[in-house]
């Protein structure tokens, strides 16, 4: 069985097909990227795999369970426990340290755990940072904190929106190679992108274009560009 | 680290590391409490003012015999003002009334207690001095005026018996000598009497000690002092009280119309403090808006997020509240100082009522915006910019 299945999906915003009749599979430790021009679909898509929507029609399997027909409540329940979010604006609490916004995560989660919070900050490099502040850090050291925050609770999906989007290119490949190192060690990982060099090192690439699934290519380039 | 432990820390990051925005929602609520808690001090603390502000008018209660044609003695007099609680008896001057001859001219002279007079009519000016040695006399304007007489001159002041009472010849035939102390001026009929000491009138005419009225000078609402005049009247003291209706109902109508002023301000500033704070507060949630979209995508349920921001409310409304009541005691103060020349008395209850209001306007201002904002959409918030 897939970690996540979507079966013939479709999102309406009114009379415009957002998505249209989508069918995608992600396994247990692939590294899928989702490609595509403004206006394709992608955020919605990303939405839907997010757990922060729900399509008009069809079905949303993670983990086996249909994610189009639980309540908000619900929802808001399986993105905390099984999604791992990863933003474009790094979205970090201004007023907290890095620390403390990965220990947010757990709040919401679990139970904070300082300790825990600390490695998976070590995990991204930042280890020295903790104590900082979002305004003292550069976007490259916010965007690894947000990493950090979305692996925290061990999630089924790490989700990225386009993850490397606000980055100079030295903080791009430091990101990268987080996640080539997530992917080593099995995390699954689902990055939407504009950014073809970063769609091309995943291990499948999903062309969107109007809502509908245009092509799909595998590479091994994601494993390549570790062993690189 | 417990959840809790957490909760207080991002609560306390919230207001001690994003301090210029929370100051200035502490300063809204903190200047909302000052003028709320100082406008209910005055409030509460008018009557109070107004009440010895009003003794300035003079006395408001007088005695008199309880039968026209019997005398009363100091006894009945002191016996009926025990009626009166010490903390409302501001002052208490007797008088007695004879007629004498000065100048040859017939003339009221009143025996009255100097110190008391200056009490229970401090609205009399006088030019010159009060009386303070023997035979000095304060002498009203007009009787000035008839008798040609000014501050410094002397005058014999001779007493006149009724036809049926006896009188020693010395009296009869001398008379006192007087000096003038002070002319009276009060635009009133005292202007028309000679005011001595009681002791000085008494040489003057002779005989016994009397009374014939005692003026008195009552701190105490329009109730109580109606209560006190029916015990006393009603009372075996061969008193009768009265109150001076003009000096009383006027007190009463404008104590009633400045604490209807008070109130009405009091209750137009609430309300616009309530906007006030409710305005920055929603400003404060709503430019978290993100924040509240970001903790919703990392899971957060919407009781949670209510949760902290309601904390941080009810923390800032507390610290604002306490501030505004310390403030707010100290601004009835200086108001109290400058307006009624008298420091105020504090009220015990308005220190938490203020804080519990703080808390109450703070948390409803908070509540609304932060209801509205975690309708908000997690992915509309967290996309774009």
């Amino acid at each position: 069985m897939s970690l996540l299945e979507l079966k013939n999906i479709t999102k309406r915003y009114g009379n415009l097909k957002a998505l249209d009749n989508v069918n995608l599979k992600v396994e247990q430790g692939e590294w899928v990227a989702i490609m595509g021009p403004s206006g394709s679909g992608k955020s919605t898509l990303m939405n839907i795999i997010g757990c922060m929507d729900k399509p008009t029609e069809g079905e949303v399997l993670l983990d086996g369970a249909d994610i189009a027909k639980v309540s908000d409540k619900e929802l808001t329940a399986i993105r905390r426990d099984k999604i791992g979010l990863v933003f474009q604006q790094f979205h970090l609490v201004n007023y907290l340290t890095a620390l403390e916004n990965v220990m947010v995560s757990q709040y919401y989660h679990s139970i904070p755990d300082e300790e825990e919070a600390l490695m998976a900050l070590e995990r991204v490099g930042l280890k020295d940072r903790a104590k900082h502040l979002p305004s003292q850090l550069s976007g490259g050291e916010q965007q690894r904190v947000c990493i950090a925050r979305a692996l925290i609770n061990h999630p089924e999906i790490i989700l990225a929106d386009e993850p490397t989007g606000n980055l100079d290119e030295a903080n791009e490949n430091i990101v990268l190679d987080i996640f080539r190192q997530l992917h080593k060690e099995g995390a699954t990982l689902v990055v939407v992108t504009h950014d073809p060099e970063v769609g091309e090192i995943a291990e499948r690439l999903i062309i969107l274009e109007h809502g509908v699934i245009k092509s799909e290519t595998k590479s091994s380039a994601a494993d390549d560009a570790v062993i690189k | 680290m417990t959840k809790r432990k957490m909760f207080i820390r991002m609560i306390t990051a919230s207001l001690t590391r994003r301090r210029s925005r929370m100051l200035v929602a502490l300063l809204a609520i903190a200047v909302g409490a000052t003028i709320l808690s100082g406008l209910v001090t005055i409030y509460y603390d008018v009557p109070r003012q107004m009440g010895a502000q009003f003794r300035n008018y003079g006395a408001n209660m007088i005695f008199t015999s309880a039968e026209s044609d019997k005398d009363f003695s100091r006894d009945n007099i002191e016996e009926a003002a025990a009626v009166i609680s010490s903390g409302d008896m501001v002052g208490m001057t007797p008088y007695r009334y004879e007629t004498v001859r000065i100048h040859e001219q017939p003339i009221v002279a009143a025996g009255m207690d100097v110190e008391g007079a200056k009490i229970t009519s401090p609205y009399w000016h006088v030019e010159g001095e009060w009386p303070s040695s023997p035979n000095e006399a304060l002498v009203g304007e007009e009787v000035a005026a008839l008798l040609g007489l000014s501050t410094g001159d002397t005058f014999n002041a001779l007493y006149t018996p009724r036809e049926d009472e006896e009188t020693e010849e010395d009296v009869l035939n001398m008379g006192v000598d007087m000096t003038v102390s002070g002319i009276l001026n009060t635009g009133g009929s005292e202007e028309e009497y000679v005011y001595m000491s009681m002791e000085d009138l008494e040489s003057i005419v002779g005989g016994d000690p009397r009374f014939d009225l005692v003026e008195l000078s009552v701190s105490a609402s329009q109730e109580k002092l109606t209560s006190y005049v029916d015990t006393i009247s009603g009372g075996d003291f061969g008193v009768s009280a009265k109150l001076v209706k003009r000096v009383t109902q006027s007190e009463s109508t404008v104590l009633t119309k400045l604490q209807a002023l008070v109130f009405l301000v009091t209750a137009v500033v609430l309300i616009l403090t309530m906007i006030c704070v409710a305005t920055t507060m929603t400003a404060v949630v709503t430019e978290r808006r993100k924040e509240i979209g970001l903790r919703k995508a990392l899971g957060a349920s919407d009781k949670s997020i209510i949760k902290e921001f309601m904390g941080e409310g009810l923390l800032l409304g507390g610290i604002g509240g306490i501030i505004g009541a310390v403030l707010g005691f100290l601004l009835a103060q200086f108001v109290s100082t400058r307006v009624f020349s008298s420091s105020i008395a504090f009220q015990p209850l308005i220190l938490p009522a203020t804080i519990i209001i703080s808390i109450l306007v703070t948390g409803i201002s908070c509540f609304l915006p932060v209801r509205s904002a975690i309708e908000v959409d997690p992915a509309l918030v967290l996309k774009g910019e």
